[in-house]
């Protein structure tokens, strides 16, 4: 049980370390790029993103690669 | 609607909500905490802090699971389903509260990282009666974070509707964690009887609201009209409908709002394209379908939102014989226009 606890812990902690980078990235770059809205937003509006950003990242980074390409 | 993102979507009507959702926290607060003194003097000021908050978000979330249902069976309760967002971050706040001093008052003193503690104090994992249920509640208090950060318009529109709604349909998945660790908590605590029979009157409740609701839908989707020989459906009389209000009908497994307004009929999907809300039960205003809950507009003769938005929704075309309204079931592609009808 101990083993499983370590892994699940792990990957959660993987997965906010992440989140927290590409965070960092998408509320201050990203987000313009992928929805033309955040472009006239005010800062406030990206740090109160910036959570949800952490929380959901594999989806906008999957939004932002399909958008590029 | 806008073209840009606001911090918070304020207007009248939501400030007087939430002015009295603060108000309604703090006196629910106040008396827990008065009533916790009087009743329980030995209680530590921690214990009570843990448990007013606990409690408090607890029973936000019965509320805010109650509202769907209650606005399905009621639109008086519409309103108060239009302000369930502020009700939903501020429930994740008295949880987060509620969590954090409990990891800090158990956890964090010791030389263990708190959350593995969470995970590790207790490795009763077998018992039923003995089991953790300090993790369920951190599990829980994860699935309302996922949930309160992405209350907002930008997650909506960028992970697409879909996701959304998938990613707060786990607030039912938060719901049974929760319940779990309330029961369990309380069972290895305390033996207080009411906090088991507030869990088990609150569970009855949120479930027969859902199924009374569910039954309630059913009766409508399951409504059998009657077609011609061309493949139209007979849907009602002109007259059943309101003036600048719809009726809505399950056309070939979708639900249709007929509207009727400035004597003509015109037929689009029921679906609001921002938050799945139904148009039926909105207006026309300004010559626009008015979505009940967020106010999202589209034009009735071509499913479109007025310019610069770009919402587009399913149209139908109808036909008029005496009296009686016929919709075509095939209806054509999101923003195609259709001649209204004149009555």
């Amino acid at each position: 049980m101990l083993l499983v606890i370590q892994i699940f812990l792990t990957l959660l902690a993987t997965y906010f370390i992440i989140g927290l980078a590409f965070a960092l990235f998408f509320v201050f770059g990203g987000a313009t790029k992928l929805d033309p809205l955040m472009k006239d937003s005010k800062k406030m509006v990206r740090v109160l993103l910036f959570p949800g950003v952490v929380a959901t990242w594999p989806f906008l980074l999957r939004n932002l690669i399909r958008n590029k390409s | 609607m806008g073209l840009d993102y606001k911090l918070v979507l304020w207007n009248k009507h939501k400030k007087t909500y939430d002015k009295i959702i603060v108000l309604g926290m703090l006196a629910y607060l106040v008396l827990f905490f008065v009533l916790s003194f009087l009743i329980n003097p030995e209680l530590t000021a921690e214990t009570v802090i843990i448990r007013a908050f606990g409690s408090l978000a607890i029973l936000m979330l019965h509320i805010i699971l109650a509202i769907g249902p209650l606005s399905r069976l009621n639109p008086q309760f519409l309103p108060i389903l239009y302000n369930r967002r502020h009700l939903g971050v501020s429930m994740f706040l008295a949880a987060f509260i509620h969590g954090g001093i409990s990891i800090f008052q158990f956890h964090a003193l010791g030389s263990t990282n708190p959350i593995y503690a969470i995970f590790t104090s207790n490795m009763e994992y077998g018992s039923l009666t003995n089991f953790p249920f300090q993790v369920l509640g951190f599990l829980a208090l994860l699935i309302l974070f996922l949930m309160a950060s992405t209350s907002h318009d930008f997650f909506l529109k960028n992970l697409s509707p879909r996701i959304w709604k998938g990613l707060h349909m786990l607030v039912y998945l938060a719901y049974a964690l929760v319940v779990m660790h309330v029961f369990l908590g309380a069972f290895q605590q305390e033996t207080s009887p009411f906090t088991m029979t507030f869990l088990i009157l609150g569970f009855v409740t949120i479930s027969g609201l859902h199924l009374v609701a569910a039954f309630k839908e059913s009766k409508v989707d399951g409504l059998k009209s009657s077609v011609d020989d061309s493949g139209w459906l007979e849907v009602c009389n002109v007259n059943e409908i309101a003036n600048n209000r719809a009726k809505i009908f399950t056309v070939a497994g979708e639900r249709v709002a007929i509207f009727k307004y400035d004597g003509k009929l015109s037929a689009i999907h029921n679906v609001c394209k921002h938050q799945g809300g139904p148009l039926g039960e909105g207006k026309v205003v300004d010559g626009c379908i008015t979505c009940p809950w967020h106010g999202y507009q589209y034009l009735p003769h071509n499913g479109q939102s007025p310019p610069p938005f770009t919402e587009k929704v399913i149209t139908y075309e109808l036909r008029l014989s005496n009296g009686i309204i016929y919709i075509n079931p095939n209806g054509f592609s999101e923003g195609t226009e259709v001649k209204p009808l004149n009555y």
